[in-house]
């Protein structure tokens, strides 16, 4: 049986996207609102030409769709909620810890900060993002965009790229606070480090909201998206270190496998990022096992990008057989 | 712009949806097309809009297979779901300033003469939608679907829901529409009489198949014999009325086979 499929984006489509998005109706109108002699005129010139105006067009919708979901997530106070919970836990870890005096003070605060992030960010993140697609159905919005001339990739990055901007926003201004007071406590020198702790948090919730982008795409009800994204919580950040360190120390693995096991996490790559750049304040136990891994700043950093652009590829492509 | 269906199959799962229909809605005809629920209409608009695609048959708009490129038919076509629903978040005018930007359409006031044509007050289109009735959020779908002026409307049960006065308006917004311009319009009604009064053309659907299909002055036609009251089921069925086939088809489950009014 065929499934059903964004017909635009099937292989037996046999014209370029370019050539879709500025083919003229039979009025001669192009959806650009440009006329069909513009278009006889586009055929002669050179195809990067027609290329642009497709890029244009798919990046326009993209951005109609991120702003729009920007727009959402304000108004329903989502980033004011996000920005409120930064400080406030920031704060708190400011208040405990803020007693660390010296060279040292201003890591160690950032190793709590990293911490707490672990476990905070990419709730918040899976909590943003469990319902993009999803919930869209449910109030019926998802069937009215469908009907539009978007494609469903489209629809789902631009998702992803607005309530990335709301999570993104509210980690840089909730944790921003967190920064400028410890900046004010331990001088300008405290900065880098913070700045490093603070890209790693916007890094991890991206990946969690990239997931949650993913499974919010996969399954049919709320609730279900809503019960798979607390797994997910509960296996990156509860479980998979303990698991990590149990079966490294019991069949003394080799260092390839627990390079494995930071890049298979989100959170440990996080972690393992940002203390590494801490140095003695990173602290003990299995964290500093994993920063002793080896892994690269730049290796790091590409396995958070591809966590973030892998589960997006991934919803992009299952929306489109994803039946109203 | 012309629709032809040509023995379109689909199936979901152990359910046959549509089983062979065909089926052509003239260019700038107001097509109706009733049936009871299961009947396939919702699978046919779904099929139209390129939200599905069959399993076998074709469908296409304006000669255009939807299969082959389903953003350009979207393009042709403004279709209003079922159940449509808007994020509450938003203002019916930022509703369709969403759809205005999604299309590439111009800013030429158009926005604006969508909320004035389906009779939304210029406050109620800047109210959030959360505070819309249901007969507001079909208007403001309606607004949404006639932005581009598209070549074909396709409607799904557009006046389910709605009260006797909001039905009443609501047709009088698609009378308005079809008079003004050369559109296509498609909608699928349980109603026999919305049918009657709005289409020139119906087809009744019935376990995925066209049971009748014709002009409504047949249907009209047989209406009056229908006055009489001496028909019997099968009787209607074969003088092919349209009333006598809906008929049929809600209340036989084994109807015979298509069969056509004579324009």
């Amino acid at each position: 049986m065929t499934g059903p499929v964004d017909p635009d984006e099937r292989a037996s489509d046999r014209r370029t996207p370019d050539e879709r998005e500025s083919a003229p109706d039979e009025t001669g109108t192009r959806p650009d609102g440009g006329h069909a002699g513009a278009t006889v005129e586009a055929s002669t010139t050179p195809v990067t030409a027609a290329n642009a105006a497709a890029v244009r067009g798919s990046v326009r919708r993209v951005l109609t769709v991120a702003v729009t979901e920007y727009r959402l997530a304000v108004r329903s106070r989502w980033a004011l909620a996000l920005t409120g919970l930064f400080v406030v836990f920031g704060a708190m870890i400011l208040t405990f810890s803020g007693s660390a005096l010296g060279p040292d003070g201003a890591g160690r605060v950032v190793a709590s900060l990293t911490s707490l992030a672990a476990y905070l960010v990419p709730l918040a993140a899976l909590a943003l993002g469990y319902d993009a697609v999803v919930g869209r159905e449910d109030e019926g919005w998802l069937a009215v965009t469908f009907s539009l001339p978007v494609r469903r990739s489209e629809v789902v990055v631009g998702t992803y790229l607005g309530r990335l901007a709301v999570l993104a926003g509210a980690t840089v201004l909730g944790f921003g606070f967190s920064g400028v007071l410890i900046v004010r406590e331990f001088g300008i020198g405290a900065w880098s480090a913070f700045l490093g702790f603070l890209l790693g948090a916007v890094a991890v919730g991206s990946a969690f909201l990239a997931v949650a982008l993913l499974l919010s795409t996969v399954v049919r009800e709320k609730t279900h998206a809503l019960g798979a994204a607390l797994l997910v919580w509960v296996w990156f950040v509860l479980i998979h270190d303990l698991l990590a360190l149990g079966l490294v120390a019991a069949f003394e693995l080799p260092d390839i496998a627990l390079t494995a096991s930071v890049l298979s996490n989100p959170v440990s790559a996080f972690r393992v990022l940002v203390l590494s750049g801490l140095g003695a304040a990173a602290g003990g136990g299995f964290t500093a096992l994993l920063v002793d891994s080896g892994l690269s700043t730049a290796s790091i950093t590409f396995a958070l990008i591809a966590w973030c652009l892998v589960p997006v590829a991934v919803a992009a492509r299952f929306v489109r057989r994803r039946r109203l | 712009m012309r629709i032809d269906a040509t023995d379109v199959h689909k199936t979901y799962g152990d359910v046959t949806a549509l089983d062979g229909l065909s089926l052509s809605i003239p260019s700038g005809s107001t097509f109706g097309v009733l049936g009871t629920n299961g009947a396939g209409k919702s699978t046919l608009f779904r099929l139209l809009v390129g939200h599905d695609r069959p399993d076998a048959g074709t469908v296409a708009v304006g000669g255009t297979d939807v299969t082959d490129d389903g953003r350009r038919i979207r393009e042709l076509v403004g279709y209003l779901p079922e159940h449509v629903g808007f994020p509450d978040g938003l203002t019916g005018r930022e509703v369709l300033g969403f759809h205005s930007r999604v299309r590439g359409l111009p800013r030429d006031g158009r926005v604006a003469d969508a909320i004035d044509r389906v009779g939304l007050a210029p406050e109620e289109a800047d109210r959030r939608v959360s505070g819309y009735s249901n007969g507001m959020c079909r208007r403001l779908g309606l607004a949404s679907v006639l932005l581009p002026d598209p070549d074909v409307l396709v409607l799904d049960e557009p006046t389910a829901g709605l009260d006797p006065r909001g039905v009443d308006e609501f047709h009088a917004i698609i009378e308005e529409v079809t008079s003004s311009s050369d559109a296509t319009v498609v909608f699928c009604s349980h109603v026999l009489p919305e049918v009657e009064r709005l289409c020139d053309r119906a087809a009744v659907l019935h376990e995925g198949r066209v049971h009748a299909a014709g002009p409504i002055d047949a249907l009209a036609a047989d209406a009056a014999d229908d006055d009489t009251g001496a028909a019997n089921r099968a009787d209607d069925r074969h003088r092919g009325g349209l009333r006598a086939a809906f008929r049929a088809a809600v209340t036989d489950a084994s109807a015979d086979e298509p069969s056509e009014v004579a324009p």
